[in-house]
């Protein structure tokens, strides 16, 4: 009942905004955008009527609608980096106009910074949203001399880590299974390689990453704290171009170009590890046969099938190996596949249909050696699989309304764990209960242009999820918070049976309202809702680390978040400038009770403890997008808390991931034509930690014993480190166009704390200490060479 | 089977220059508890119990012992009590060279007072398989993962057979039963229950008997004891191994080790740390001799 109330409220407020709309005759002219040379569709163009304020944006598939009155119109195509176009229509009935545009010769180009801008953070409705482009990633100095997708965001306001080579990030004081990572719509669920160190994503064929941190359209649900929304390139449709880059770490190879001419086209890009190699002189004994390495595979092709009807299939497979002989062998890796269907009804109503398909595994082995007397083995491996479709429309009311609406739908699967010994020729099973859920939304959200000073848009979004059979549902009995709970009873479900069924109203709102034509206040609110939780118990999440669903007796995560900013855009529009204040609200967050097991544990739901989380802050950033130095600086004030029944006397206490102070400065500098230097600083809190403040002496052990009883009572050092690098470009012809890139990653070999813990001395036991793990302990350099050709 | 992985995380920590320093910590002293170290097993002879003082993490001053305790251990099952006295710094009972306090499958109940608080608790003494026999092989330095030259040992034994799961403490000395080399944990013969019930002991597991950091030597004695535990004991003591051996890129947070120790009456708010076990054990040694 609450729900259609609310969809009634939706239609009723959109009737005030109608009838304006009909007094005169309108038509609507809509299209595609399109990168002239490459034929990659353009997200976020400015398309605007010269002279005023209406205006539109593209999607994220290029396509736009604007719906204006009869009679002639000078439209303006505007994005950074490209020139300028001003087309006029005669608007006499219904148009389709598709347009490309022109790569701008010199970023300093005026016509393109003084063109007003309607994707500019004043003139956008969202806020809490922080974009980067692949040629903004490709600036930032490098790690091991490989642009990385997740280092970059960490540049950004509101994202922190727990420190070098966490294979998560923690967004405005939320958990790092709490964001929904996206590859072309497809979830992720571990986006790392090497326990963390690199992203799975290729630079070379990613097109675009868009962070939402807050104010989520109603689109967006499954996760509480952030989405990622990364967008694969569709592939040169104009001629073939190959992609490459050899490094000290890795080489990349990608090769793009059309199926058909304008119509269709295709890219496939690999990337290949070589650290295992590299080693292999400096390992020996048992650990001479070492494998490590990780390689991924993206592929996309898209299809215009006609002018209505364009198809998209995108796949990728990654994998990182460790082995030791044939002796142990450990491995993991995602696989997505996404089919997306773009459909055009009418020059009003867009539809993008995507299912997906998306799976994270892993597994474990051991076997005796090979001249063992006796043979032993031990397998062990787990996964998650997931089926997705969602339907997403668009209908472009006018040109001061439009309605988003759809559904989505996923189906999990998820084998916990199952494990496999064996001797000679005895086998052993021992394998967890499969889970079932599915998980099903369904959101309308309306965009609107209240007057050219204020614009709002407002939706809800109604979250389902039942966990369901075939498996078998656990109670237990409620014990003493922080205490294994005691199983009561079990009930077998039959497939399709529903164990436990959740039902959530998720209320969306933001508003923007200029204060002049350079600063703008905008305000929102969320509500949002998870199903799924990564069971961690360390620093950063590891590949062993499984996901669950909510089941009937682990509650769904909620969160509830307030944001109100002020945007300033310089009247040159050289420059722009934020700040935000955010207060974030989070029920059932996971915790653990002392000792909890969470591998391979059929009754793992009795070590897990609800908790009640908060963070709150304020976000500063600036950012100069034109001119021989570029770059952005962002700073963050936050604090992110919890508290749970059963740690740390039940009491709030900080977030292992709280950082109070968080400061970035990314500068480039065009040194000359052909050269430009990156420094990346970063300033950060340490993060807390908690110490032992004595020990007990039992058997032969020197146990570290935190006395107080609270849980991340101190903090480590704080964290800074400077990172420079250089690009030179080759001679740049016709054919060939190739570039170096010099990098220091840790330039004065800071040693960052990771984690802080309490041993023996290894040579003399009697020495108890408090050991610094750095990570990285020195001055990381890289080469890389990039082509294309 | 996390040893697979912990490899792979030194060998990725490794290529990243990763490191580990000594730092100092200003940490202001925390309170002080009594710790009682209460481990009855049925080998024959004294049995000792310790009890001290919880002490700074990072002193190197022993803990001070605790000599003012009352400690009785009670044979439930045959409902006999045996009294503990000190001398030298520890609690014993001494009934005699070969004869053993500890039976199979009895339940045992420690009570110790100290001064107004009277702390009990129980454990029960499950049952262990022998050590068939240790084997070695000799490892040049170029040969080992740890890069030191020497003998590197394992034992062979084998669980028992079902219905229930056994829970083991496996540990090897050097020379003698006061030089403790190493400690495991096993679940029937491997790390987890149901996947190794009657097998022999998993690799992994067998060969943790020696320190991959100092293999032993010629005419060195390998002494290996296998013990039993109760699943509350076994519990305690994977806990107590988790927290003396963290570290590294995936350290867990510093999480109290329980006790099973309670204070007999609730109104008091006074509290011992530490533990009571007990464990059947059995025991194999063997001279390294050259092959």
């Amino acid at each position: 009942m609450k729900t259609l109330a609310a969809v009634l409220t939706l239609f009723l407020a959109l009737q005030i905004g109608l009838p304006k709309a009909f007094a005169q005759q309108r038509f609507t002219v809509s299209g595609y955008v399109k990168d002239q040379q490459n034929g990659e569709s353009l997200i976020g163009i400015s398309i605007s009527k010269a002279g005023t304020s209406t205006g539109t944006v593209t999607n994220e598939y290029g396509f736009y609608s604007l719906t204006l009155p009869a009679g002639e119109h000078e439209l303006q195509f505007s994005y950074i980096g490209y020139s300028t176009q001003k087309i006029k229509v005669n608007l006499k009935a219904n148009q389709k106009l598709d347009v490309k545009l022109v790569t701008s010769n010199s970023q300093l180009n005026e016509v393109v910074i003084s063109t007003k801008q309607q994707e500019k953070n004043i003139n956008t409705l969202v806020t809490s949203v922080n974009k980067l482009s692949v040629a903004e990633m490709k600036k930032l100095p490098t790690f091991m001399g490989e642009v990385d997708v997740l280092r970059a965001i960490q540049t950004l306001p509101g994202v922190t880590t727990v420190g070098e080579g966490s294979s998560g990030f923690n967004v405005r004081g939320g958990a790092t299974d709490e964001n929904l990572i996206l590859l072309d719509e497809a979830p992720v669920y571990n986006a790392t390689h090497m326990l963390g160190f690199f992203s799975v994503f290729n630079p070379d064929a990613v097109k675009s990453l868009n962070l939402m941190k807050g104010g989520f359209p109603a689109e967006y649900g499954g996760r509480t704290s952030s989405v990622l929304d990364i967008r694969m390139k569709d592939g040169n449709n104009q001629k073939t171009v190959i992609n490459g880059g050899i490094s000290n770490v890795f080489s990349r190879l990608s090769i793009e170009g059309p199926l058909q001419k304008d119509k269709s086209s295709f890219i496939v890009a690999g990337r290949r590890s070589y650290v295992d190699v590299l080693m292999k002189p400096f390992l020996k004994g048992d650990l001479k046969d070492t494998r490590l390495y990780f390689y991924d595979l993206t592929a996309k092709a898209n299809f215009q099938l006609n002018k209505n009807n364009s198809l998209f299939v995108s796949g990728y497979f990654g994998r990182d190996v460790f082995g030791l002989g044939e002796q142990a062998k450990f491995n993991w890796g995602n696989t997505t596949t996404s089919i997306r269907w773009n459909h055009i009804f009418n020059d009003r109503l867009f539809l993008n249909l995507t299912t997906y398909y998306s799976q994270y595994d892993y597994s474990l082995s051991f076997a005796s050696e090979e001249d063992a007397k006796e043979k032993q083995g031990y397998d062990w491996t787990s996964n998650i699989i997931n089926y997705g479709v969602k339907p997403a429309f668009t209908y472009y009311i006018n040109s001061n309304n439009s309605l988003h609406f759809g559904l989505q739908s996923v189906y999990y699967k998820f084998k916990p764990g199952k494990g496999v010994g064996t001797e000679d020729t005895r086998e052993s099973v021992i394998e967890l209960n499969h889970q079932h859920a599915l998980e099903s939304g369904i959101y309308l959200d309306h965009e609107f242009k209240v007057s050219p000073k204020l614009g709002i848009q407002y939706g809800a979004r109604v979250s389902g999820f039942q966990y369901m059979g075939k498996g078998t549902a656990y109670y237990y009995a409620d014990t003493t918070a922080g205490i294994r709970k005691r199983l009561i009873g079990q009930k077998e479900y039959g497939a399709g049976e529903v164990i436990k069924d959740y039902y959530f109203f998720e209320p969306r709102f933001s508003a923007r309202y200029a204060i002049d034509n350079k600063s703008a206040v905008k305000l929102a609110y969320a509500r949002t809702s998870q199903f799924m939780h990564q069971l961690s118990n360390t620093a950063s999440p590891t590949p062993l680390d499984i996901w669950t669903p909510s089941t009937n007796n682990i509650e769904p995560q909620v969160a509830d978040q307030v944001t109100a900013g002020y945007f300033y855009s310089a009247p040159t529009g050289k420059w722009e400038a934020s700040a935000e204040v955010f207060y974030k609200k989070m029920h059932n967050q996971l915790d653990y009770i002392d000792n909890a097991k969470l591998q391979l544990n059929q009754l793992i739901e009795a070590d897990l403890l609800p908790s009640e989380g908060r963070a709150y802050g304020i976000e500063l950033y600036a950012k100069k997008e034109v001119g021989k130095t570029t770059g952005w600086v962002s700073y963050t004030l936050s604090r992110s808390e919890r508290k749970t029944m059963g740690i740390s006397q039940n009491e709030w206490f900080l977030n292992r991931y709280d950082r109070t102070h968080n400061l970035n400065v990314v500068v480039n500098h065009e040194v000359s034509k052909r050269g430009s230097v990156s420094a990346n600083f970063i300033y950060a809190s340490g993060t807390p930690g908690t110490f032992a403040d004595a020990r007990l002496e039992f058997q032969d052990w020197d146990i570290p014993y935190n006395t107080t009883e609270k849980r991340n009572n101190y903090r480590l050092p704080a964290f800074h480190r400077l990172d420079l690098s250089y690009t030179l470009k080759g001679k740049q012809t016709k054919r060939w166009k190739g570039e170096w890139v010099f990098s220091l990653y840790n330039v004065y070999a800071r040693r960052n704390a990771y984690t802080i813990y309490f041993k023996q001395n290894d040579d003399d036991k009697t020495k108890k200490e408090a050991v610094r793990m750095s990570i990285i302990g020195s001055i990381i350099p890289g080469i890389t060479y990039n082509f294309k050709f | 089977m996390k040893r697979i992985f912990n490899l792979s995380i030194l060998a990725i920590a490794a290529v990243f220059t990763a490191c580990e320093d000594k730092i100092d910590l200003d940490i202001p002293k925390g309170k002080v508890y009594p710790v009682v170290d209460a481990w009855i097993t049925t080998a024959p002879g004294t049995q000792t119990i310790r009890i001290s003082e919880t002490v700074p993490y990072t002193s190197s001053q022993p803990a001070p012992v605790v000599s003012n305790a009352t400690i009785v251990l009670q044979d439930v099952t045959e409902n006999k009590t045996y009294p503990f006295t000190f001398a030298n710094g520890v609690y014993s009972h001494n009934p005699g060279a070969n004869v053993s306090i500890a039976k199979l499958g009895h339940v045992y109940k420690l009570t110790v007072t100290l001064g107004a608080d009277e702390f009990v608790a129980m454990d029960t003494i499950k049952r262990v398989p022998p050590v068939d026999s240790i084997t070695y092989e000799f490892k040049k330095k170029d040969e080992s993962a740890s890069g030191k030259e020497g003998y590197y040992a394992r034992f062979w034994a084998r669980d028992i057979a079902g219905p229930v799961t056994d829970y083991y403490w496996v540990r090897g000395y050097r020379n003698t039963t006061s030089n403790v080399q190493s400690n495991i944990f096993a679940i029937d013969g491997s790390f987890e229950a149901g996947l190794a019930d009657s097998a022999i002991f998993i690799q992994p597991i067998a060969e943790s008997i020696t320190d991959w950091d100092k293999p032993f030597q010629l005419d060195e004695k390998v002494i290996v004891r296998l013990a039993s535990l109760s699943k509350p004991s076994y519990d305690f003591l994977s806990h107590v191994d988790k927290q003396v051996n963290n570290g590294g890129l995936f350290a867990t947070v510093l999480e109290n080790v329980g006790t099973n120790l309670k204070n007999t009456n609730p109104a008091s708010t006074k509290k011992v740390l530490g533990w009571f076990g007990t464990s059947a054990v059995s025991f194999a040694d063997k001279t390294i001799k050259p092959l």
